[in-house]
């Protein structure tokens, strides 16, 4: 038994740092990108329970109340400069006896225009569904649920206890029912020494402050956890692999 | 047009092949098998349609370039439709390639994916180590073994020209092709690919004169085992697991038929023994070990 428990830990030592906006599958915090980026060559595949706190007004409405669902996502890391992510958000219905399916596709790309140095943050332009298939301009409410841009800037101190990252970025969401995530947000994260894999986050994202948790385990696992408002759970797990 | 294709199959099966590495010459008979799932999402009762099939399938290398290759469709669970639901060949070709100078060619003649019969004849002309042009020329019929035999004359010609540029730093090849596809619309198509150590993961964009505008992405993922040995039968799983995505469903624009059952869009069209250029000429997934 105890060779098995060494051998968890071990695992888990092994791990690398994690850095999770994970609900899109890209590097950020929770609801807040950040000018972080993942490793070269990294692939995520992975789902998240999405609390309706963190859904957009329209779109994901049932009998005009909105309804917590999920989503999964596919992303890659091409280049150090470069995330790319593509996301299936669930939208299901109840209809008679069964359900109606339908999935809100969007693309997320995140481009690092500056590294991080020892005086300056690492500097990032990242944009959120900006393309759609069924594109019209006089109907609001028809896609493009997520469709925003942002830019974003990080800095990290190490400190003997752990590492303390500072994040601040401005968003900007094209459509009126997402105004409220507009505007300057931002956050802390703290790695502690002790256990270098996790990281906890504190975030204000324009309109709510969240709180969370999350951990790179096992190597290829990514784990997230998070209260919206302090009070809305969200969760998610995915797989994370280093194609180089 | 059809009589100078087939005079071009001919003359390559009686050309020599120059250049080509002795170890190409032995004969080798791989027996493979692979699962192909697809998702389809055009149904609003259910999350997606499900296709699961097994493909097994060989390839026997007979020497002197010469191959025959063939695979079969099982299907394990079909919520698509009844033609979906039959046990059907997918492929049965015998290829042949050669290399004239810097000019690589292969000619396939059999039966290929999509339902098509025919032959086919492909090029790749490396110009120097960053670019190269290819291209592709198919004169083929419709056949289809669902409902018993039937298949239609063998008069569609098909094909497409374009340009590779391999940006050897970053491992990424820029591909762009232009041409007439298996159901004769018109399209062009860009795709940017990033090869890693066993992936390779490529995003394109295309149009076509009935669909228009497409784009999606395309993954093709190596499989273990990586060292195989050195022997005339090996019996393994496939060599690769594709996983292809499109933005629009338009499945029939931009399609061409594969003469290949292991076709994907890391290892090209050619071996490595033929061409050795961009991404061919890097370290190979699969290891032959004595």
């Amino acid at each position: 038994m105890k060779k098995y428990i060494l051998f968890i830990i071990s695992l888990a030592t092994l791990s690398l740092p994690s850095l999770a906006q994970q609900y899109q599958g890209m590097s950020g915090m929770i609801h807040v990108p950040t000018a972080e980026m993942d490793q070269e060559g990294e692939v995520r595949l992975g789902g998240h329970y999405l609390h309706q706190s963190m859904l957009p007004d329209v779109g994901f409405l049932y009998l005009d109340e909105k309804y917590n669902t999920f989503d999964y996502y596919a992303s890659i890391t091409p280049y150090r400069w470069v995330e790319l992510s593509y996301i299936c958000t669930e939208r299901i219905i109840p209809r008679g006896e069964g359900h109606y399916f339908t999935k809100d596709r969007h693309v997320s790309a995140k481009f690092q225009l500056m590294q991080e140095r020892q005086y300056i943050p690492a500097l990032a332009l990242g944009m959120d569904d900006v393309a759609t298939t069924a594109f019209n301009p006089d109907r609001e409410n028809q896609q493009l649920y997520f469709t925003n841009i942002y830019l974003a800037a990080s800095k990290h101190h190490q400190f003997s206890c752990g590492e303390l990252g500072g994040h601040l970025a401005y968003r900007r969401y094209f459509r009126s029912y997402n105004a409220k995530w507009n505007g300057l947000i931002g956050g802390l994260t703290f790695r502690p020494s002790f256990f270098p894999q996790a990281r906890v986050i504190l975030e204000y994202s324009g309109n709510e402050i969240a709180i969370g948790i999350d951990a790179r385990l096992f190597k290829y696992f990514l784990i997230q956890a998070s209260l919206m408002d302090f009070k809305y759970p969200s969760v998610g797990l995915c797989f994370v692999k280093n194609l180089l | 047009m059809r009589m100078w294709l087939m005079l071009a199959v001919v003359g390559a099966i009686v050309l020599p092949s120059q250049g080509a590495k002795a170890q190409e010459q032995k004969m080798k008979l791989d027996l493979f098998s692979g699962l192909s799932l697809n998702l389809r999402d055009i149904n609003y009762e259910r999350q997606y349609d499900v296709l699961i099939n097994l493909t097994p399938g060989f390839r026997w290398k007979m020497g002197n370039h010469f191959e025959l290759c063939g695979q079969a469709i099982v299907p394990l669970v079909n919520q698509y439709n009844y033609q979906s639901a039959k046990v059907r060949p997918r492929i049965l070709a015998l290829s042949k390639e050669m290399k004239v100078g810097p000019l690589c060619a292969k000619i396939s003649g059999g039966f290929f994916s999509f339902d098509r019969y025919g032959v086919d004849l492909k090029a790749f002309l490396p110009v120097c180590d960053w670019f190269a042009f290819e291209g592709r020329f198919g004169c083929t019929g419709y056949y289809s073994l669902v409902d018993g035999w039937d298949m239609s004359p063998m008069g569609r010609l098909t094909g497409f020209v374009g340009g590779n540029i391999y940006i050897k730093r970053w491992k990424t090849q820029l591909r762009g092709l232009v041409g007439r596809f298996v159901y004769e619309d018109y399209g062009l198509e860009c795709e940017g690919m990033r090869h890693f150590r066993h992936s390779t993961v490529g995003v394109y964009g295309s149009w076509n004169n009935y669909d228009k505008f497409n784009a999606g992405f395309r993954i093709t993922a190596m499989l273990p085992p990586f060292k195989r040995r050195d022997r005339f039968l090996t019996i393994r799983p496939a060599s690769c697991f594709n996983l292809s995505y499109a933005v629009e469903y338009h499945d029939y624009t931009n399609k061409l038929y594969t003469t290949d059952p292991e076709a994907n869009i890391r290892e090209g069209a050619f071996s490595r023994d033929i061409l050795e250029w961009g991404f061919q000429a890097e370290k190979p997934d699969f290891e032959i070990v004595k």
